[in-house]
């Protein structure tokens, strides 16, 4: 049963939006829409024009927020995780923060940024900002010694080994980090756009609930699951890719 | 000695260079209010009992959320990690709805749950619900083998090996799903709370930034972020009495 486990997903699946089809058939409230109804409603959407602007909207405002949060995550929880008086400055003040939710400062960032795109992406980079940091900082500090060691022994200048040894040793954290930060990405940019924006999935969700639109709400909603699904699995195959070296060492 | 000094300097530059900008006049008192006014509104709603009864709010929904979510996703995940069965069901299912921003939700759950606490409970509920089934099964099936035929092998029913040897064996996995899953429960509350709430700290910092009081929202933000750190530092606490035979390799642990 389990050697096929992509079968057995897709089993689920349809399994899961059958029942959900033969429910609705019944007496159902409202904002409920069979599966077939959201699948007609989304492409009627995409060919009027009313789905894709918001999701382009959206994404500018997500990918610049992740990459701005991870690259200086990243960068700072490298450079703490080998620089020593570096890391006692910083990573106190980086863990004590940690577990404080983000979303409280965007009022604040509103009031700063005003309440347009930059607030959005400086509060998105925030929040994945952190888990970029931590998880480069232990995959830089947990380099074996003995690699270190060897590569100085072997005459590699400090920024070889970096390059060398510090960066390929930390990839895997790094990449986890990556991909816990890309999911915050789109929690923190769906919630901002619910609370405040004129474009955008977010938007678009709470704008049709206010209207009672439920074949657009339900259309956003499949979008935004498309969105965070797609997204995760380019990262993942990313990953694939780059720790070809790892899965072959450990096979 | 550095180790001690350099976080405290850290921390003294940044709240002097703040109470400088406030001073200076250079930016309005509504961007930049001084620390000496942030003080007085926290003071103020650390002694009204109203401010408290929106503490209250937040921080119930929070744990409700969490804590139907630790029974859940524990339960499920021993089960995954014990029968082929049970994973072969819900592995495809939690792997493939994970990367689904899950508050996308949020209007249908209010739909369906009203606008009151029960809607945002449940929101943290299915949030939460994934990193403590996810890492609770990772940590099920990681048990020591050697341990479960030992205890098979002396004539424990399977029963007694689930509690006395996967349980106790899977806890420091366990605490770390809960650790991710806490504070993902107070982003869920807050950020529900700010969408749509009459209610709860979210509702007050946004009541208080449209009524441009930015000192009282900056005191809002401070309680929630003691609030926030206030229970991570309990579940740790916890989780070395409870777990106290092992030191868990984590990455958050410092």
């Amino acid at each position: 049963m389990s050697r096929h486990p992509r079968l057995v997903a897709l089993a689920l699946l349809l399994a899961l939006v059958g029942l959900w089809q033969i429910v609705s058939l019944g007496d159902r409230p409202d904002f409920i829409l069979p599966p077939t109804e959201v699948a007609s409603h989304v492409l009627t959407a995409i060919a009027s024009g009313e789905l894709l602007p918001h999701m382009a909207a959206s994404l500018t405002r997500s990918l610049p927020g992740f990459a701005l949060g991870s690259l200086i995550g990243i960068t700072l929880g490298l450079l703490a995780g080998v620089a020593r008086g570096f890391a006692q400055a910083v990573s106190p003040a980086v863990f004590l923060t940690y577990p404080v939710p983000k979303i409280v400062f965007l009022p604040l960032f509103m009031l700063w940024f005003g309440i347009g795109d930059v607030s959005k992406i400086l509060i998105i980079a925030l929040a994945c900002f952190y888990p970029c940091f931590i998880n480069a900082y232990y995959g830089a500090r947990s380099t074996p010694t003995i690699m270190v060691w060897s590569a100085l022994n072997m005459g590699a200048r400090p920024l070889a080994v970096f390059r060398k040894v510090v960066l390929p040793s930390a990839l895997p954290l790094v990449l986890a980090g990556l991909r816990v930060s890309l999911a915050l990405s789109f929690i923190l940019l769906f919630s901002t756009e619910m609370i405040n924006a004129r474009s955008g999935l977010g938007f678009l969700i709470r704008q049709s609930e206010a209207n009672l639109r439920f074949d657009l709400m339900y259309v956003s909603i499949v979008a935004v699951a498309v969105l965070g699904y797609v997204s995760d699995r380019l990262l993942l195959f990313a990953r694939h890719r780059l720790l070809a070296w790892q899965d072959a060492a450990s096979a | 000695m550095a180790a001690v000094l350099r976080p405290i300097a850290l921390v003294a530059l940044v709240l002097g260079g703040w109470e400088l900008l406030a001073r200076s006049g250079l930016v309005s008192r509504l961007l930049v209010p001084s620390l000496a006014s942030i003080g007085w509104e926290l003071w103020h709603l650390a002694i009204r009992p109203e401010s408290l009864g929106e503490a209250w709010q937040s921080l119930h929904r929070a744990l409700a959320g969490f804590g139907l979510a630790a029974a859940v996703g524990v339960t499920i995940g021993v089960l995954m990690g014990r029968s082929a069965l049970a994973a072969a069901f819900f592995n495809p299912l939690f792997a493939g709805t994970y990367p689904i921003p899950k508050i996308a939700l949020l209007p249908i759950f209010i739909f369906a749950f009203g606008i009151g606490s029960l809607s945002k409970v449940l929101l943290v509920f299915l949030e939460c619900l994934y990193p403590i089934a996810v890492t609770t099964y990772a940590g099920s099936r990681a048990v020591n083998r050697v341990l479960l035929w030992s205890a098979l092998n002396m004539g424990a029913s399977p029963a007694t090996v689930l509690w006395r040897i996967v349980v106790p064996a899977t806890a420091p996995y366990i605490f770390a799903g809960f650790r991710i899953a806490l504070p993902i429960a107070m982003i869920v509350v807050i950020i529900t709370e700010m969408i749509s709430s009459a209610d709860g700290l979210g509702y007050l910092a946004m009541y208080a930034l449209a009524s441009l009081k930015t000192d009282r929202m900056l005191a809002v933000v401070v309680v929630i972020a003691l609030l926030g750190l206030a229970l991570d530092r309990l579940l740790v606490a916890l989780r070395d009495r409870l777990v106290f035979w092992e030191k868990l390799e984590s990455y958050y642990a410092e």
